[in-house]
């Protein structure tokens, strides 16, 4: 088989295409792939970011006429985004071969550094592990090309190794900043073996939504963590949840047949418009309006989108009233776990007595009062929120 | 079709040489661009591409005379492109064209002054159109549309070679909107950032140097990500300006400007007329523009509904949603200007219930506590 269509092999997906003529080593995917996917897309554990590299400078012209000789007569003049990313996808499409939830030589070596987490120690044994007890941790600085097939873990593995994970988010021995702790890292590297093996089927599309469940619980379980590097481990896990759940979408649409919709779809979607009531999120790098030209129509209808945007809309016109009610009688359970953060603000009588320049005491324990007959009142500055001081009687 | 004899073929082949080395000699850019203009579907063209496919050695000609062979790297993909491009091939078509344009790029960057930058618009526009098609090839085959992201690339490296600072910099401008028309259509507007970067704080550049119908499409797209950023006094500079220099014979240019404008405009209290609307067939912000000024509710939110997946797909459904707040303003004006006229000695005062009944009457379902 030439190379050309060595390559084509390569970017189609589709399991119906004859594994047996192939020589060299078999880079074919379609085992992967239970059902058809049609398009191939974009293999990434980030936004679909394009190889744009030379965007940065104008002046960056990079020899633009030289005409690189490549293998196959097609890609002649070929840029060299379109190469790297071809060279990706040529190393990249990996089929991993390692059983465990932590390859062997990865294995031996954290036990040799002491570099076990708590919950891969045997017997709390800091030098000792086991197969069953340890988990291939994210490695930032990989290069695809170097990566051999037994150090990554295969779909079945990995779904393992998530169950696994995810179990122990309800071991309670540990204070939770370091449950989440682990998890985190080590969802993350789940992530990045799904990614160089292209994996990005529906069950990879199963995954990527427990991973965002698990940011998403983090989100509101860091919040009554009292560490002090909890806000670091917020941001983070922001970061991660955004990532992930970028990628997720992508996965919708790439398996996306005839205007399917997942079962998920609706309320994982409903997830990035409700983080958008955190107006001092920077995370959010596309606008609101922009992404939901790119949602499919179902889903828009959906009642979870349905839900997300009308909270969104009270919430963002001061209608606070609305808001409250409407969260607290339609949110499911993980959206609330996001929209939580601005329900709390909104019921802050302390800052609204702020405003107004009056003063708070607080006895020794944890009850604040007001005290009567306080002078200092005052038109606060600036706009007036519209405080709404729920369970108060008119 | 009649076959052309051999000698026939031969003839019309080494006219097109002729025209294109003596377009270069002569810096006729207006004959040079025609001649690789392909969704011009100029007859010329088309039975040009059937004499090629027909007559298949016309590499052989090429190379015999000296007069095109010093053209040869830029000629021979140039042709096969338009023997793809006739045959329905467009992804051969595709990467033959960004061979050729490469190498055309090759040449243009050694010619001192800017006499071929038109020739370099269209092998711009070209090139995005043919990438658009054979993307589309791919999808109808199963493959992964990537042609478009690839042209995107080449105009990039194409800005490059325009970003310096010689006559040839006023042709950034256009590049830039191609890139633009790039980026809308695959979805990756983000990456409009840094080529607008380079257009506004680069120093070679000066805006007003720029070919008026640039300046225009320029405006309209960055003003339209303006809106999706909600930035409305940016949107409304932007688009402005567009709407200004727009040549006003070109109607279906004016209508796209005023898509975007009309909505940021409502969002700064300012409404269009309805013989605007009528004029550009702009109608589905008629009830809205209705709705602001009655007052109505009920009307903004049905027209919203009505139109949803036209202007969701537009991107300013958000913005319109929150002229809501102005709604209610007009409204509770209306019943400020009512009661005045009952009662003006209690007139500043309003009572919270009558705007609830107000309400109510519009199918509002509110409580005081909401009110």
């Amino acid at each position: 088989m030439d190379d050309s269509s060595r390559r084509l092999q390569q970017r189609r997906n589709q399991p119906s295409f004859s594994s047996s003529s192939s020589t060299g080593p078999t880079r074919f995917r379609s085992q992967n792939f239970s059902t058809n996917p049609t398009k191939t897309t974009q293999s990434s554990n980030s936004v679909p970011r394009s190889n744009f590299t030379t965007a940065t400078t104008p002046n960056n012209t990079r020899n633009p006429g030289h005409i690189r000789n490549r293998k196959s007569e097609t890609y002649d003049g070929i840029s060299q985004q379109q190469e790297e990313q071809e060279a990706r996808e040529d190393v990249g499409s990996i089929i991993g071969t390692c059983p465990f939830m932590c390859p062997d030589g990865e294995r031996a070596q954290r036990g040799r550094l002491r570099d076990l987490a708590v919950f891969e120690r045997l017997h709390g044994d800091p030098r000792k592990t086991s197969p069953s007890l340890a988990v291939k941790k994210f490695c930032r600085t990989i290069s695809v090309k170097h990566v051999q097939a037994s150090d990554v873990r295969p779909l079945a593995v990995l779904e393992d190794t998530l169950n696994y994970l995810l179990n122990l988010l309800d071991s309670s021995e540990h204070p939770f900043e370091v449950v989440h702790d682990f998890i985190f890292d080590r969802t993350r590297s789940i992530r990045q073996d799904l990614s160089m093996q292209h994996i990005v089927n529906d069950r990879a599309i199963c995954m990527y939504e427990k991973m965002v469940k698990f940011h998403v619980i983090s989100h509101q379980r860091l919040r009554n963590c009292t560490s002090s590097s909890i806000s670091s481990l917020q941001y983070l896990n922001m970061e991660q949840l955004t990532k992930a759940l970028a990628s997720l979408y992508v996965l919708y649409e790439a398996n996306r047949n005839n205007n399917f919709v997942y079962e998920n779809e609706a309320q994982f979607r409903s997830f990035y418009v409700l983080l958008h009531l955190d107006s001092k999120n920077q995370q959010m790098e596309e606008s609101l309006s922009y992404w939901f030209r790119n949602v499919p129509s179902p889903v828009m209808k959906s009642k979870e989108m349905h839900f997300a945007r009308q909270v969104l809309r009270f919430y963002r016109m001061g209608n606070y009233k609305r808001f409250l009610c409407t969260v607290s009688s339609e949110a499911s359970y993980l959206q609330y776990c996001i929209i939580e953060p601005n329900v709390n603000e909104e019921l802050d009588v302390e800052s609204l007595c702020h405003a107004c320049g009056l003063k708070i005491t607080s006895d020794d324990g944890k009850n604040k009062s007001l005290p009567t007959k306080q002078t200092t009142f005052s038109i606060p500055k600036g706009s007036l929120q519209s405080y709404e001081l729920v369970g108060l009687q008119q | 079709m009649a076959y052309p004899s051999m000698g026939e073929a031969h003839r019309r082949i080494t006219d097109y040489l002729n025209k294109f080395c003596d377009a270069v000699s002569y810096q006729d850019v207006a004959s040079l661009a025609q001649l690789f203009s392909f969704s011009s579907n100029s007859p010329s063209l088309l039975s040009l591409a059937d004499v090629l496919n027909f007559f298949q050695d016309a590499n052989r000609l090429i190379k015999q005379s000296d007069k095109f062979s010093q053209f040869g790297e830029i000629l021979a993909p140039l042709f096969r492109s338009l023997q793809s491009y006739r045959l329905g091939n467009l992804v051969e078509a595709y990467h033959a064209f960004e061979k050729f344009a490469n190498a055309f790029i090759q040449e243009f960057r050694n010619w001192e002054s800017a006499w071929a930058l038109e020739a370099l618009y269209v092998i711009a526009y070209e090139i995005r159109v043919l990438a658009e098609r054979a993307d589309r090839e791919l999808s109808s085959n199963g493959k992964s549309p990537e042609k478009l992201k690839g042209a995107g690339s080449f105009l990039m490296k194409v800005f490059g070679v325009l970003a310096g600072k010689g006559p040839k910099r006023v042709g950034a401008l256009y590049v830039t909107c191609q890139l633009f028309k790039i980026y809308f259509k695959l979805g990756t507007v983000h990456l409009c950032r840094s080529v607008i970067r380079s257009i506004e704080t680069a120093r070679i550049f000066d805006f007003e140097e720029f070919p008026r119908r640039d300046k225009v499409t320029y405006m309209y797209y960055t003003g339209r990500l303006e809106v999706f950023n909600e930035n409305f006094p940016a949107a409304d500079h932007k688009l402005s300006y567009a709407l200004t220099h727009c040549n006003p014979l070109r109607e279906a240019n004016i209508r796209m400007i005023l898509k975007y404008l009309i909505p940021v405009k409502l969002s700064l209290g300012i409404l269009p007329k309805t013989c605007l609307l009528e004029k550009y067939n702009l109608l589905e912000y008629n009830d809205v523009v209705k709705a602001l000024k009655r007052g109505d509710l009920r009307l903004l939110r049905h027209a919203l509904q009505e139109h949803e997946d036209q202007f969701l797909r537009s991107g300013v459904y958000l913005v319109l949603e929150k002229l809501e707040l102005q709604v209610y303003q007009r409204l509770v004006k209306k019943i400020y200007f009512i009661q005045k006229q009952k009662d003006p000695s209690k007139a500043h005062q309003l009572k919270l219930e009558v705007i609830v009944k107000a309400l109510k009457w519009l199918e509002m379902d509110m409580d005081l506590d909401e009110v």
